[in-house]
């Protein structure tokens, strides 16, 4: 709220009739309403308030947390960033000393930070966020600005400082709305750290702290997928028999498997020409059709990704064809051996080719940028995303799993042969929230490495006999497509 | 002829006239209007006369004087002339008398003279104020006018009045009285009035003894012991004294008392003819009751009244012990404490202790026991209500009276204890401040703040204070209610609707809400997974409970006291609702699935106060915290509510108050696992590293890692480690 609110309601006094009409309370009241509209997800109804409260009572104090709503709304809602960004530089500009300047600030470092695309971009960011906590320390930003501040420095790969920032928001600001996110993100720093025992504490504090929380039932996933590779000395992976999902033609032929985080299962079937989801009680919903269908992954945004020979589905509706630069100035030459794609956190598009025998990166509005990371060919039949960014992609020929950043510096790389394993005709790749990485041989079954390329366990032998597929639920059991059996197994 | 007198003695007297009437004197609600007018009216005159008299041409004054004289005369014959009146009447006439003499008009004079010895026959003149030959003539004068009368009674003391004026007691010497007939009324209280006629010839002097007949009764008490109370008929009429005279001491023997221990023979006089109740009272002594027949008016003496002690026991216990013990106000030791021969009857018994007091009025019986337990609660004084605006004031009186109605009787984990306004004004005032600086945002330099809040505590023997506050915009509908712990900088704040009692309810339910500082603790920590009927053991705390019953992590919990666990919130359940030193019965299965049964002994986890509780009054907490520093000096409880006193100074972001308590905090803590002198090391790296001291922060954060096992949170809370060791770059 901005001081001049106090200066204008001892103006009222005099006369509290005539204050219940004035344009302050009339502004009030939108705010209060446009506020109330947007719990109730009657989002247009809230916008039209708040636009009414900068148009028609641009004079009143409740401009500023107006104009704070009105950019949550383009953020939020239009996802439409330059409109959000303009109107927190409002209240920054205009209202520097409001109760809603703090918000506009904490906004601003949000949009920087996940469009970021370079480490300054980072540093922007936690400046902003900075800001909020050295010019208004008592605010209620103050625990969000702290939480974002880790998330920035997880971001950069600073893990000790992106679990301090979170640590702070649990120490200090326990009680705030921020706080059972950054409980989550405190665990999962360590986690990411190698941390495994205290990340499961932590995690285990989301659920004792804030058992109504929506991250509850996350951390008791993530907690479930860290115990069984690290809570008992050795990682326990048990078949479960009961499991059963899908029959007939779709489990035949099967390409890809994934697993959304609402534990929807998509299973790619050739045979059916389709990719069709599995809700998870097991009923079958509406497919997706598809000419010879490759392989799935997810967008950062959560959208699924299909992959065919000649077009990659982007969401639910974005069929999508790609070309690139012909031999000859201004012609293009089509993409139709397509592999595998993937949506990068900065909104590239990366799409393989089997006959070009490379990765092609495309800018957001789908533009052909050049080939990844560089021009050397290679047989990528897998590329999925870890869930910090990481670009993993499966070289079919040289048998290896590599991780990329996005400017193509390979992080980490699971070589073909290592201490206690081989990769024979490795088929598909999978990620949990730790790093783990998960690759299905046809001829080994689907052996589990760590973030540092250790194997940690195989799942195999007589259990699992052609393994063309791999995906991870939520709470790290796996999931193999065999080929042989026809079936989908699950590893819980 | 002209005689000088000093100017400076006209001029006192001019004044001394003028001067208000003494009080008591006459008042002036009892005078009409018109007479106090009237006395105004000449009050000036007489000074202006006075001035007149003084100066060079006196014989002007005799005109003002006149009509002094004639204004007041007419009251006089209207009988409505007032003691001051007459005494501006009588120096009018004597002034104008010796005006006269002065320029020779002796006859003149000698007619003032009279008309003021008429009005005041025993009035004097001096030799040192007045020239002695006006003296000697108003004197001769006055002679040819005055007789005498002497008066004595039997018994003396009775009232004289003549012609219906009060004269004098009996018996006195010859009086003065202007020569004439008179009607003599001798008076006393018990005795028939008498009245006698006589006549008084100038210079003579007329005597009278008069012998009085009494009409009412005189009892004669003596009672063991002295300073009893004699109550007649519910009304106290006097209290026995002295000693018995050798005389009576065969009496007082003779009606079974101790001559050492009993009284005087006291009287209880003018009893009037009939039957009589008589009570006698003294403190921590049985009442004695008594009925008295008074057939005739004469003397009577009654037995000797003895007076049974009534005593009883107080046993006094307090919470935290060593507290000072007042009762009605007298200091009687510290607690705990047997008080023996505590009078019977309603007592005020206040226990007090620097953390705070105990306050009860009890009622003890004749040789009861009693035993009271002491709880000392801190005590929170009200400072009033203060407004932003000046328009606010007007309404404050509403306001005070609305606050307290809703916080009095309400307030039920403190002593509400109004402050005597003068005290806090004093105490404020003495370091130049208002009660505004104890506002949040007063601007005032927080250490004065604290300064002036622990000399408020000290005058005011109380642990916080609450002040009011109306905002200026808020139409007076509003208040905000500032809580502030003696020491501390920065108050609570909470809005109330004054009138309303409804929304006192947040804030009382805040103030009465103790914060945990202990929690039953097994040392047990479990996970929650999708794997297991049951919780996983992730890890035992060395030298928990649950490390001393031999569990083992990797096992899995199925059940306490025989209730499944399903998830760890089961477990803690379970717990929570036990206390230290209770038996909580696990049933675990090891990895082989082979399933076991272990008792433990729970112990108890200090814990810290969150940083952050919004629906915590941080002051309230620190009132709560000092006294159990106070309470407990030296103790373990003692060093965790330091512990947290500082995490509490650093919510205000007052580190350097912070810092005091943590040095204190890692001198007093044990180093063990869990919270301990490494919590206090990790949390001092804070506040040094807040105010700026870097290297110092270093150092402590690096001697906070060297605490391997140390907690942040409670037993089972994060490692202060490696937390530490990051901060202090190891």
């Amino acid at each position: 709220m901005i001081l001049r609110r106090t200066l204008l309601l001892v103006l009222l006094l005099p006369s509290l009739a005539a204050a219940q009409t004035s344009p302050e309370d009339q502004a009030r009241g939108l705010l209060e309403d446009g506020r109330t509209y947007r719990k109730e997800g009657k989002l247009k109804q809230a916008l039209d308030n708040f636009q009414t409260i900068v148009s028609g009572f641009p004079n009143t104090s409740f401009v500023d947390d107006a104009l704070l709503e009105i950019g949550r709304y383009y953020l939020e809602v239009d996802h439409d960033a330059a409109k959000a960004r303009d109107a927190f530089e409002q209240v920054t500009k205009r209202f520097p000393q409001s109760d809603g300047a703090p918000g506009a600030y904490y906004y601003l470092g949000r949009l920087t930070m996940e469009r970021a695309a370079a480490a300054t971009d980072i540093d922007d960011a936690l400046a902003q966020f900075a800001r909020v906590q050295r010019l208004y320390p008592r605010s209620e930003w103050v625990p969000r600005a702290l939480y974002a501040t880790g998330l920035a420095h997880r971001k950069s790969g600073r893990l000790a400082e992106a679990a301090e920032a979170a640590r702070r928001v649990a120490l200090e600001h326990p009680s705030s709305d921020a706080a059972p996110a950054a409980q989550f993100e405190l665990a999962q720093d360590l986690a990411l750290s190698g941390d495994f025992r205290q990340a499961m504490e932590e995690f285990q504090q989301v659920r004792n702290r804030y058992p109504e929380s929506e991250w509850s039932p996350l951390a008791l996933d993530r907690i479930t997928a860290l115990y069984r590779l690290y809570g008992a000395g050795k990682p326990t992976f048990a078949l479960d028999p009961s499991y059963s999902v899908g029959a007939g033609d779709t489990l035949k032929d099967v390409r890809g498997i994934l697993m959304m985080p609402s534990r929807t299962l998509w299973v790619a079937s050739d045979k059916v020409k389709s990719a069709i989801p599995f809700a998870p009680d097991g009923k079958m919903g509406p497919g997706l059709a598809g000419e010879d269908l490759q392989s799935m992954s997810l967008a950062p945004n959560g959208d699924l990704l299909v992959t065919a020979a000649r077009a990659v589905r982007l969401g639910p509706r974005n069929l999508q064809t790609f070309a690139i630069p012909g031999s000859k100035p201004g012609e293009t030459e089509p993409l139709e051996k397509l592999q595998a794609a993937a949506v990068t956190p900065s909104g590239s598009v990366l799409v393989s080719d089997e006959k070009k025998k490379k990765v092609f990166r495309f800018d957001g509005k789908l533009q052909y940028q050049a080939p990844f990371p560089d021009a050397k060919e290679r047989q990528i039949s897998r590329i999925v995303l870890d869930g910090e960014g990481g670009i993993v992609m499966l070289d079919r020929d040289e048998k290896t799993v590599r991780v990329l950043d996005e400017a193509g510096r390979v992080l980490r790389t699971i070589a073909a042969h290592g201490p206690g394993y081989d990769l024979r005709k490795p088929v598909d790749v999978a990620v949990d929230g730790f790093r783990n990485t998960y690759v299905a041989d046809e001829e080994g079954g689907v052996l589990v490495f760590s973030p540092q390329g250790q194997l940690l366990a195989t799942l195999g032998g007589a259990d699992v006999r052609k393994a063309r597929a791999v995906t991870l639920d939520p709470a790290g059991g796996v999931l193999v497509y065999d080929d042989k059996l026809q079936r989908i197994l699950r590893f819980k | 002829m002209t005689v000088t007198v000093p100017r400076w003695s006209l001029l006192a007297l001019a004044l001394a006239l003028a001067a208000p009437p003494a009080r008591g004197q006459e008042a002036a609600g009892t005078l009409s209007e018109a007479v106090q007018k009237e006395l105004a009216a000449v009050q000036d005159l007489i000074a202006r006369a006075t001035t007149e008299f003084e100066g060079p041409q006196q014989s002007r004054s005799i005109v003002q004087f006149d009509e002094i004289v004639t204004r007041l005369e007419v009251l006089h014959r209207q009988g409505t002339l007032p003691p001051r009146g007459r005494e501006i009447l009588s120096t009018a006439y004597e002034m104008r008398a010796r005006a006269y003499y002065n320029i020779g008009l002796q006859e003149k004079a000698a007619d003032s003279f009279r008309s003021l010895i008429q009005l005041s026959p025993q009035y004097a003149m001096s030799k040192e104020r007045v020239s002695p030959k006006v003296v000697d003539y108003f004197n001769s004068v006055k002679k040819a006018l005055v007789g005498y009368l002497a008066v004595s009674s039997s018994p003396a003391g009775a009232r004289v009045s003549l012609n219906g004026e009060f004269l004098s007691l009996t018996d006195f010497f010859p009086l003065e009285v202007l020569a004439g007939e008179y009607t003599v009324e001798i008076a006393r209280e018990g005795y028939r009035t008498e009245t006698r006629t006589i006549s008084i010839a100038a210079k003579a002097t007329e005597t009278l003894q008069v012998d009085l007949t009494r009409t009412l009764a005189s009892a004669f008490v003596v009672t063991e012991p002295v300073g009893v109370e004699v109550w007649l008929d519910g009304q106290l009429r006097t209290t026995t004294s002295g000693t018995p005279g050798p005389d009576l001491l065969e009496m007082v023997r003779a009606k079974g008392l101790d001559p050492a221990r009993a009284s005087g023979r006291t009287e209880l006089g003018n009893l009037s003819l009939g039957s009589h109740n008589l009570e006698f009272r003294r403190k921590c002594y049985e009442t004695v009751k008594r009925q008295i027949e008074v057939p005739e008016a004469r003397d009577y003496e009654t037995e000797g009244i003895k007076l049974q002690d009534s005593v009883a026991s107080l046993q006094l216990r307090s919470e935290p012990p060593g507290a000072r013990i007042f009762l009605d106000g007298e200091a009687m030791g510290i607690t705990p404490k047997d008080l023996d021969g505590v009078c019977s009857g309603k007592h005020h018994v206040e226990v007090k202790h620097t953390s705070g007091k105990f306050v009860q009025d009890i009622v003890v019986s004749k040789d009861e026991s009693v035993t009271l337990d002491c709880p000392i609660r801190p005590s929170l004084a009200y400072l009033g209500v203060i407004a932003e605006s000046a328009a606010g004031e007007r309404f404050i009186p509403d306001v005070e009276e609305k606050l307290i109605e809703n916080l009095q009787q309400k307030v039920t984990a403190l002593n509400f204890v109004p402050a005597p306004r003068d005290t806090v004004d004093r105490v404020l005032e003495s370091e130049k401040l208002t009660r505004k600086a104890l506002l949040a945002g007063s601007g005032v330099d927080p250490d004065l703040v604290r300064k002036v809040t622990v000399k408020l505590a000290e005058a005011l023997e109380v642990q916080g204070f609450l002040l009011a506050l109306l905002p200026g915009e808020k139409l007076q509908r509003t208040a905000v209610l500032n809580l502030l712990a003696a020491g501390n900088t920065v108050p609570d704040t909470s809005d109330v609707t004054f009138g309303e009692s409804a929304s006192y309810m947040r804030f009382l339910a805040a103030v009465d809400r103790k914060a945990t500082l202990y929690r039953p603790w097994t040392g047990l920590i479990t996970v929650d997974t999708a794997m297991y009927e049951g919780v996983p053991v992730l890890r035992v705390v060395a030298g928990s409970p649950a490390a001393q019953a031999g569990v083992q992590a990797a096992e899995v919990l199925t059940a306490v006291d025989g209730k499944a666990v399903k998830q760890t919130s089961d477990l803690l359940g379970a717990v929570d609702a036990k206390k230290a030193k209770d038996k909580l019965g696990l049933s675990l299965k090891g990895a082989g699935g082979a399933a076991r049964a272990v008792d433990l002994t729970l112990a108890d986890t200090p814990q810290e106060i969150p940083l952050n509780d919004p629906s915590l009054l941080y002051n309230k907490v620190m009132i709560d915290l000092l006294a159990q520093i106070q309470g407990y000096p030296g103790t373990e409880t003692a060093a965790f509510a330091r512990l947290n006193l500082a995490i509490c100074a650093m919510h205000f972001g007052d580190f350097a108050a912070a810092h005091e308590h943590l040095l204190k905090a890692r001198a007093e803590l044990p180093a063990r696992p869990g919270l301990s002198q490494g919590t206090a090391l990790y949390y001092l790296g804070l506040a040094l590293e807040r105010l700026g001291y870097k290297k110092e922060a270093v150092d402590a954060y690096r001697a906070a890692a060297g605490f391997k096992d140390a907690t942040l949170f409670n037993n089972d809370g994060p490692s202060v480690a490696p937390l530490a060791a990051r901060r202090g770059g190891n």
